[in-house]
């Protein structure tokens, strides 16, 4: 068995970020609108707790993924931030 | 299905230590960040920055030992960027797992805190691939040494006056992969170099920890026994249990097909045969079992979350990765003359997780209930169970404790016939009268717990146990972990 680590850059080097939100959200059904979907990535753009400008610490979603379900909240500790949306 | 199993109350094997029930937890995704640390400033509710509900989930565990802080970013942590205020501590991306920013502020003092709290004895993993000599002396002498020297002063200056106790230490990781990429003979030679200066402070006496082979390379194993055998306590193992044909394809941790599921069953009994090889190469050069075998990584590794950071290994866990807990601790029983310590991939929110969490969420998983159910074999004694069995779904364990009192762990992991299972009791020189049970089991194969449900998958007491003419006699469904108590 190669080092976890090792093999991880490989899965990554040749996927980006949106094509793995592509290809996830594909079997989706439940989704916000566009317009929603943006203002949810927006409220995501701003806040601390982005990571990489790809992945939410608190959950470890990719925020492009995430935001489209409505069927999920933001999961900022005691504040769902995209409530107001 | 039948399965008869007899029990001899004085066929008593070595004693099961306790560190059998061992955790790990790296540098990774959110195991250490947000799943245990998350600050003082943090919304979520902690205790000097260490989450509360994790902390109370864990120490109900009473998880005996925990081994950090990797893993592959064990041989890449240089441990002085860890420790002082934590505002001036050094802030990087760790490439390895997903691009988190790594700021420090969990270090050595927050660690030996967390082991406080929970009630764990620390394991830590020293830094052979990437790191130094004098700095893995160092960080022993900082965090063990009463005396003045520097690295005490250092300590002191930090807020921690009276040195830590530390048994467990290892020395290197994974060092024929992302630890360095070694070969055994390479590895062995820098081992008994670097264990050298590995020392006892005053009363403090550690436990050394060599780099042993991953699943089945024996050649690594046979160098390391015949190199370095008087310079070590122990020698590790790796083994994951991966469904699926290659790295890109492992199979999702919650749509599995039944092949998937016995799959999965049969790579997690491959431990067996893993252990038994490896001890019996350990065997011929310490036939005293001088030298422990510690499998200090374990456990289901499956396709993350969709939608989640590839690179911070988080996946749900069901039933079927509670079978997996429950034959692995089993082995790990039944082979407790030379598996001393074990540690399951990971504690929080990466591979097969105790606790799963979500911004000021937790759930437990059902691998955490197994764990719980288990608590009872710990310090026990392991009985050896001889059976006679039509049916080849049941995996068995047992043990007897100081009180007397004997548990069986029997794991069911057919997916459709419940199985009929009688016990016959021999041996016993007071005749038991009662047995008891609690059960852990689900209706479908992917049952698991979420953040909306969080008991679909709970324990519960295993009804219609029949006792008469010392035979114990009980249904068990399939897809079942079951802990019997006879006394």
């Amino acid at each position: 068995m190669a080092c976890k680590g090792c093999l991880l850059e490989e899965d990554w080097r040749n996927t980006s970020v949106q094509t793995l939100v592509d290809e996830q959200l594909a079997y989706e059904t439940e989704l916000v609108s566009e317009e929603h979907y943006k203002q949810r990535l927006t409220i995501c753009e701003q806040c601390p707790s982005l990571l990489s400008n790809t992945t939410c610490k608190h959950c470890g979603c990719f925020v492009g993924f995430r935001a489209k379900l409505s069927y999920k909240s933001c999961p900022y500790p005691g504040e769902d931030r995209w409530k107001a949306v | 299905m039948n399965t008869k199993a007899i029990i001899h109350f004085d066929g008593e094997g070595a004693l099961i230590n306790r560190n059998i029930h061992g955790h790990f937890a790296e540098h990774l995704g959110r195991c250490i960040y947000e799943g245990i640390w998350v600050g003082e400033d943090s919304e979520i509710p902690n205790n000097k920055g260490i989450r509360n509900d994790v902390l109370q989930a864990l120490k109900e565990l009473e998880i005996p030992v925990l081994r950090w802080p990797g893993g592959c970013f064990a041989d890449e942590y240089h441990w002085k960027d860890g420790i002082g205020p934590r505002e001036g501590r050094k802030r990087m991306v760790n490439t390895h797992w997903g691009g988190v920013v790594e700021n420090n502020h969990f270090g050595t003092h927050e660690f030996f805190l967390l082991c406080e709290l929970i009630g764990a004895e620390p394991y830590v993993n020293g830094n052979v691939g990437s790191g130094t000599v004098q700095e893995m002396q160092e960080w022993v002498e900082y965090i063990t040494f009463d005396g003045e020297s520097p690295m005490a002063d250092l300590r002191r200056k930090n807020g921690q006056d009276k040195s830590w106790s530390l048994t467990y230490f290892g020395v290197g990781n994974e060092n024929w992969g992302c630890g360095g990429n070694m070969r055994p003979e390479y590895y062995a030679d820098l081992y008994r170099q670097f264990q050298t200066y590995v020392r006892n402070y005053g009363e403090n006496n550690i436990y050394k920890i060599a780099c042993g082979p991953n699943g089945d390379n024996y050649y690594w194993t046979e160098v390391l026994m015949r190199e370095a055998t008087p310079f070590m306590d122990a020698l590790t193992l790796h083994h994951y249990t991966i469904p699926g044909p290659s790295w890109q394809e492992k199979g999702s941790a919650i749509n599995f097909t039944e092949d998937e599921w016995n799959k999965t069953i049969e790579r997690a009994l491959y431990m067996e045969e893993l252990v038994t090889k490896h001890s019996t190469i350990m065997d011929k050069y310490d036939p005293e079992k001088k030298v422990a075998l510690i499998v200090d990584e374990w456990g289901t590794w499956f396709d993350v979350e969709p939608g989640t950071n590839p690179g911070f290994l988080y996946q749900q866990n069901t039933i079927r990765d509670a079978l997996v807990a429950g034959v692995t601790l089993n082995i790990f029983h039944n082979h407790s003359d030379r598996v001393q310590m074990a540690n399951i991939a990971q504690t929080v929110n990466v591979l097969q997780a105790m606790v799963l969490t979500e911004g000021d969420q937790m759930l437990l998983t059902p691998t955490y209930h197994v764990f719980d159910m288990y608590k009872v074999h710990k310090d026990a004694v392991s009985i050896q169970v001889q059976e006679n069995s039509e049916n080849q779904d049941l995996h068995i364990s047992a043990s007897k404790n100081q009180k007397g009192e004997v548990h069986l762990s029997i794991c069911h992991y057919g997916i459709k016939e419940a199985a009929d299972f009688e016990l016959e009791l021999r041996g016993w020189q007071n005749a038991p009268t009662q047995a008891t049970g609690t059960i852990l089991t689900a209706d479908s194969m992917n049952k698991h717990n979420t953040f909306e449900n969080p008991e679909v998958v709970k324990p519960s007491t295993l009804e219609g146990i029949n006792f008469s003419e010392e035979k114990v006699s009980v249904t068990i469904p399939p897809m079942s972990v079951v802990v019997l108590k006879i006394n």
